[in-house]
């Protein structure tokens, strides 16, 4: 063929960075912060988070060496990736309130540019536009918080200015805190802001792995690193609970509507978000911790992998029966109660009590499946192992990320949070079991959210 | 019943029957869109073959609002790279301006019209390309938005509801409640919801009266259906293409898609379709500065025959270049296979024969493994002629294995290989486990109490199988070879019927065995080894992976069918069956089935354990012929794709690869002939080879047969290629980084919209923006005497539209005197009253 092939090669060196070296230049990124701090003990919040960033920062740059290789643009979009993993970084290592607020701001304008970044698509424009709007109210409700804790500590140190936020007047820590919340989430995507997420299947893929693994988590980074003004204000903590409670199911009918495996997956983001928040608040803090991590490689592997997914398939029953949800739900209750007794569980007995429910469902399901015994105890040993990775998870986070507030609300209220999900999760499994849809007014809302607004015919010319 | 009486004035009203007939013929519009997990190339403008080609891009550019060529840079860049002739071009310029006659006259001293055309061709600044801003209309997401949620195949937890009242009612049910719908019609489509009739046809029928369609009521539903060419082309596979068992639970027609738009029309609510790009320029002044004219300086015969050139639009000038990189392909090919076509070699006695698909991307590897020994190879349809369907080995739907021009005559099974009975029955259980498995962590990711601790449990487990994923693709892949090879060893298609079916009876055996010989020309003195070879790609995490297989298997890989015939060619029976119709094989040929990776250049051996001793020799000796000829193709490919030769089988492997290798892309010749004809020449990839021997043929009939049923195909892939090419946002589905898998059929773009058809930007565009793949017609090429040609194309319908019309050119080159010529287009000048013309290269 008498192609230009010099042309061709030269075009295609320029993504020539190969993934070892994105690997050692977000290592030297994260540990020349590490120096230019001028010191190495960072709490472990921040030490955690800064790992997962990384690694899910060299994963998806890796990832984009080979999918983002035939990109127009591909050099600014690898500038762009590597400056907003950087401002992740930084906002997650600092100690300086300006350098916070700074990146925080930075972190949200790169992501809306590479959720625009397709020119190709009429609708990225839009998509950016949405999310930019929605991070200004964030960015916007984050520096007044900051204003507030920083004008009356004095100073621009976090921690020194978290130290002396116990002495804000009531009004101002609830002000605080109620910003802080709001910040938190925009951020997390949470309803009401949750439209830019739903709509930024413009992004590429990578960025979307990043986005879901690495961004929106940003929100309980946030409380997390600024809890003590949170626990100052008893409102933002219930406002924490209630959006996240509700953030945690609305998601999780979003997902089971959409048809799309991305806008699904972005669904499943928001209610993981929002348990997570709702956790936060609770004050189950290494809880919220271990969640975040590991939802967001949980997120960066099913985004990443979002184009294995084509192929009809059928499903002939529901592989979670409804008698098994009806005993995994009774034995989580009394697994709770227990629990409950428990002085150290504290907020976290919404999340404990759920993960046994989910537990002995994927025990009883496993051990039910309609397959060889030899399968089905490869099956059973599969949901034991991950069940004690998650358990070693939690206890490993726990032991590193001692940090948690006082439970704000009484045991058996949290047994009937808990309740409330069970309660759902029955309503669900009811509903497969019939093969009985949603009802119509609700599947409408929940398969239109997060749609770019529809315009009367004309009004786009 | 209803309160609030429709508001328009009802006319005359069709029948029932009239309306589904307007139906069905307004459904033909779109071509049929298979789901991507077996992909089929179609041509999206099939509808229009019976018009002359530049009339049916001129028509379908207006019904789905896309481009009619390439923008004119793209051209020159091509033009720039050496794509295109200089001197192709220039002629394409001259009959453009009627002859050298008129091309030579002159607008002012020293121009000639030629020069001028030229110039607007080359030099002038083209027209800007306007931007497309258009989204998709707020009608079309409406309609496509419920497209999306009533066709989903197993991605949601929880259906749409009414989903069994079929797609119109479905829709209606649910407008009440939609907001969209709301601000998409207002009042009027409040009341409206409430009084159509509940029967589409009946809804299409009160629609047309009310809407006081005029009179060509079918060129408005055609309108209508094209809008959304996706998810219209999926109802045209449901309703003709699909196997009924898949499909009835969702049930849709044509008709429910059209009585939502009318729906919506009846509201006021559809939309004008955007007009299609087209740079419009007028080149007068910019002609004039471009040869230091003035306009007063130009006489008026002169300023005419400027004005003349001026007026030629971006489009035509686009025709131009693809005229002209078909004369420069074809300048290029004929010599050297009318030189071929003089000499004649002497048949040779190979030490084995390879029968490949007629694939592109087989040409190449055939050139590789034939500079490797004494190989003699052929191309035959890549489902080697069997009309099966199989169904796997404890799988839930059949494959079907052959062109989607026919339809299954076998349905036959895939069975443990006597003896590996336990084996199998382990591989199925590790089946079973693998979808227990998915459908239980599907189910938990979505409980309202487990998918929390379901994200938080898979979440190390994530990191590990990504880190692996990404580092290490080949070892994380390793698992999933190991199990092909287990199952290769361990199960075989059989002959066999499924379930109640009847198998493939003796005489069909015989029937497909012959098949083979008849239709490519071989020889019955076969080599020792004779293999079957079969085709299919590796790609992982890349929803156009069955795009990359083989085509004549309805997009997937061509092992089972060679792996089947093999067995019938050594089968006794069949052997003295075909000897009776004259087809005495020697007793020490043995047939063996393999398939070739594409992506890797691979060929995997089949059942090569089952070889007799006697041929082991011959089998080590190919087997390192193959090996050395997939490491020299592999470098060959590995520079066309920019890449090292190791990165291709990373690539194949990988799960962030958007382009394990070029598929069909550069796809511009059939050639049906003899090897001898092709043997010497490098084709580059880029032509479909079918063996034919036009002595062995004496009816004809094994020539009909190519051109109506394997050339079909291929025009189909090359119409397919070719269009996703010059509009790959209304024919191709666009950048597959944007791509969003929907409902397990297909993808969408972003947040959704309609369903993609055609090829992603990947699959034809180098990195560098340019065409990888240029848009170019087929062009057939048969060596057989003109007369057999020509009474063959003037019996057949389909052949003297294809060539008649320009969708494919023809060119025959005569056995005997190796001259060629040309097929004419209806139309074309034509000085002797003969179709077949002489060719001017």
């Amino acid at each position: 063929m008498s192609d230009n092939t010099a042309q061709n090669a030269a075009a295609s060196t320029l993504p020539g960075v190969r993934p070892p070296v994105w690997i050692a230049l977000i290592g030297i990124a994260g540990l020349a912060l590490l120096a230019a701090d001028g010191r190495l003990a960072f709490s472990p919040l921040q030490l955690v988070i800064a790992l997962l960033t990384m690694f899910v920062g060299t994963i998806v740059a890796a990832f984009s060496c080979r999918h983002m290789r035939t990109d127009r643009r591909r050099a600014s979009y690898f500038a762009r990736i590597a400056l907003l993993i950087g401002s992740v970084l930084l906002f997650v290592l600092t100690d300086d309130l300006l350098a916070f607020g700074a990146a925080w701001i930075a972190s949200g304008l790169l992501l809306a540019s590479l959720i625009g970044h397709s020119d190709a698509l009429p609708e990225a424009r839009e998509a950016a536009m949405r999310a930019r709007r929605t991070f200004l109210i964030g960015d916007l409700a984050l520096l007044a918080a900051l204003a507030i804790v920083g004008g009356h500590g004095g100073t621009t140190d976090v921690n020194a200015a978290l130290s002396r936020s116990g002495s804000l007047s009531p009004l101002a820590s609830h002000l605080a805190a109620l910003l802080l919340v709001i910040a938190a989430a925009a951020r997390c995507a949470l309803p009401p802001f949750s439209a830019w997420l739903l709509s930024s299947m413009t992004a590429p893929t990578p960025v979307s792995a990043l986005m879901h693994a690495g961004l929106v988590n940003a929100g309980g980074f946030l409380l997390l690193r600024l809890a003590p003004v949170l626990e100052a204000a008893p409102a933002a903590r219930y406002a924490a609970v209630g959006l996240g409670l509700f953030a945690a199911l609305w998601g999780l009918g979003v997902m089971a509507v959409r048809p799309d495996v991305k806008r699904a997956l972005a669904g499943s983001t928001v209610s993981q978000m929002g348990f997570m928040i709702m956790s936060c608040g609770l004050g189950a803090y290494a809880a919220a911790l271990w969640h975040i991590v590991a939802h967001g490689l949980f997120k960066a592997w099913l985004f990443l992998g979002a184009g294995s997914l084509i192929g009809m398939r059928q499903r002939e029953r529901a592989p979670i029966s409804r008698s098994a949800v009806l005993m995994a739900a009774l034995l989580a209750l009394c697994a709770g109660a227990c629990m409950a007794f428990k002085a150290e569980v504290g907020g976290a007995l919404v999340a404990l009590t759920l993960a046994v429910a989910a537990a002995a469902a994927t025990l009883i399901a496993g051990y039910g499946a309609p397959a060889s015994r030899r399968a089905r105890a490869w099956l059973v040993g599969l949901v034991t192992a991950l069940i004690a990775a998650n358990a070693a998870g939690l206890l490993l986070i726990g032991s590193l990320y001692q940090a948690h507030a006082e439970p704000l609300l009484p045991s058996p209220l949290l047994i009937a949070i808990a309740a409330l999900f069970l309660i759902a999760w029955l309503f669900q499994a009811a509903r497969m079991a019939r093969g009985a849809a949603l009802p119509p007014a609700l599947y409408v809302r929940l398969l239109n959210a997060g749609s770019l607004p529809a315009h009367r015919t004309g009004d786009l010319a | 019943m209803n309160m609030i009486a429709p508001i328009e004035r009802t006319g005359e009203r069709l029948g029932r029957t009239e309306v589904a007939g307007l139906v069905a013929l307004a459904a033909r519009t779109v071509a049929p869109l298979w789901p991507l997990e077996s992909a089929i190339a179609v041509n999206p403008l099939a509808r229009f073959e019976e018009l002359p080609f530049a009339q049916a891009v001129a028509e379908a550019s207006k019904l789905f609002g896309a481009r009619r060529t390439l923008p004119l840079a793209l051209w020159r860049r091509l033009y720039e790279n050496d794509r295109i002739d200089e001197a192709a071009l220039r002629d394409a310029a001259i009959a453009h301006l009627g002859g050298i006659y008129h091309a030579a006259a002159p607008i002012a001293p020293g121009v000639t019209m030629l020069d001028a055309l030229m110039a607007c061709l080359l030099a002038i600044e083209p027209g800007d390309q306007p931007e497309r801003k258009d989204g998709l209309g707020p009608d079309a997401a409406f309609i496509a938005k419920w497209c999306g949620a009533f066709f989903d195949h197993g991605m949601t937890t929880m259906p749409l509801p009414y989903r069994d009242l079929g797609l119109y009612r479905a829709v209606l049910a649910m407008a009440a409640y939609d907001p969209d719908y709301r601000t998409l019609t207002g009042a009027r489509g409040a009341a409206l919801l409430l009084s159509v009739p509940r029967d589409p046809l009946e809804a299409i029928s009160e629609g047309l009266a009310s809407l006081e369609v005029p009179v060509d009521e079918l060129a408005y539903l055609s309108g209508l259906v094209a809008r959304l060419p996706g998810w219209a082309g999926h109802i045209r596979w449901r309703t003709d293409h699909a196997d009924p068992d898949r499909v009835a639970d969702v049930p849709a027609t044509m008709a429910d898609l059209a009585a939502l738009w009318i729906l919506l029309a009846r509201a006021d609510a559809v939309s004008a379709l955007p007009p299609a790009p087209s740079a419009g320029k007028d080149r007068r002044a910019a002609l004039l500065a471009h040869f230091g004219l003035t306009a007063k300086a130009l006489d008026a015969r002169n300023a005419e025959r400027l004005d003349a050139v001026a007026r030629v639009d971006d489009d035509a000038l686009g025709a131009l270049f693809m005229t002209a990189a078909e004369r420069s392909y074809a300048n290029g090919l004929m010599p050297a296979l009318q030189r071929a076509a003089r000499t004649s070699n002497p048949p040779l006695r190979p030490d084995a024969q390879l029968v490949l698909c007629i694939d592109v991307r087989s040409e190449p590897f055939r050139r590789a493994l034939e500079a490797e020994g004494n190989y003699e190879t052929f191309g035959y349809a890549g489902f080697f002629g069997l009309p099966i369907a199989l169904h796997p080995f404890a799988g839930a739907h059949r494959a079907r294995l052959l062109p989607v021009l026919l339809s299954p005559r076998h349905d036959i099974s895939e069975r443990p290989v006597p003896g590996r009975e336990s084996e199998a029955e382990a591989i199925a259980d590790g089946a079973r486990r693998d979808a227990c498995t998915s459908d239980l962590f599907a189910a938990a990711k979505v409980g309202p109490a487990t998918a929390f601790a379901a994200a938080e449990a898979t979440g190390p487990l994530a990191a590990a199988l990504m880190l692996a994923r990404t580092f290490a693709p080949l070892a994380a892949s390793r698992a999933a070879a190991t199990l092909r090879k287990r199952r290769q060893l361990a199960l075989a298609p059989a002959p066999e019927g499924y379930a109640n079916h009847t198998g493939v009876s003796l005489a069909d055996k015989v029937g497909y065995a012959s098949a083979l010989f008849r239709l490519t020309g071989m020889r019955p003195d076969t080599a020792r080894l004779v293999v079957l070879t079969g085709h299919g790609a590796s790609a992982v995490n890349n929803p156009y992976a069955a795009a990359l297989d083989c085509g004549a298997c309805s997009g997937h890989a061509g092992g089972s069918n060679a792996r089947l015939l093999a067995a019938m060619l050594n089968d006794a029976d069949v052997r003295s069956g075909m000897a009776e119709e004259g087809l005495k094989l020697p007793p020490t040929t043995y047939f063996l089935a393999a398939e070739h990776n594409t992506t890797t250049d691979e060929v995997t051996i089949f059942d090569a354990d089952s070889i007799p001793d006697t041929h082991a020799a011959d089998l080590a000796a190919l087997s390192a012929s193959l090996a050395r000829a997939a490491g020299a193709n592999r470098a060959r490919r590995a520079r066309s794709l920019d890449r090292a030769p190791g990165d291709l089988l990373t690539g194949a492997v990988h799960w962030g690869e958007v382009r394990p290798e070029w598929g069909l892309a550069g796809n511009a010749a059939f050639i049906v002939g003899p090897r001898d004809l092709t043997r010497a020449i490098d084709l580059q990839g880029r032509a479909f080879l079918h063996s034919y021997d036009w002595r062995a043929d004496r009816d004809g009939s094994a020539l009909a047969t190519i051109l109506t049923a394997p050339m079909v195909v291929a025009q189909w892939i090359n119409c397919q290629y070719l269009f996703s090419t010059i509009d790959n946002e209304r024919y191709g589905s666009g950048d597959k980084v944007t791509h969003n898998v929907i409902g397990g059929i297909g993808v969408v773009q972003g947040n959704g919209g309609d369903l993609k058809i055609g090829l992603p930007r990947q699959s034809l565009f180098r990195d560098n923006g340019l065409p990888h793949h240029v848009p170019q017609r087929l062009l057939a090429i048969v060596h057989a005497p003109f007369d057999r040609v020509a009474a063959l194309v003037e019996t057949s319908d389909i052949l003297r539209r294809l060539f008649g019309k320009g969708w494919v050119q023809l060119i025959v080159i005569d056995p005997e005197t190796a001259r060629a010529r040309r097929w004419r287009e209806d139309g074309a000048d034509c000085g002797e009253g003969r179709n077949l013309l002489c060719v001017d290269c």
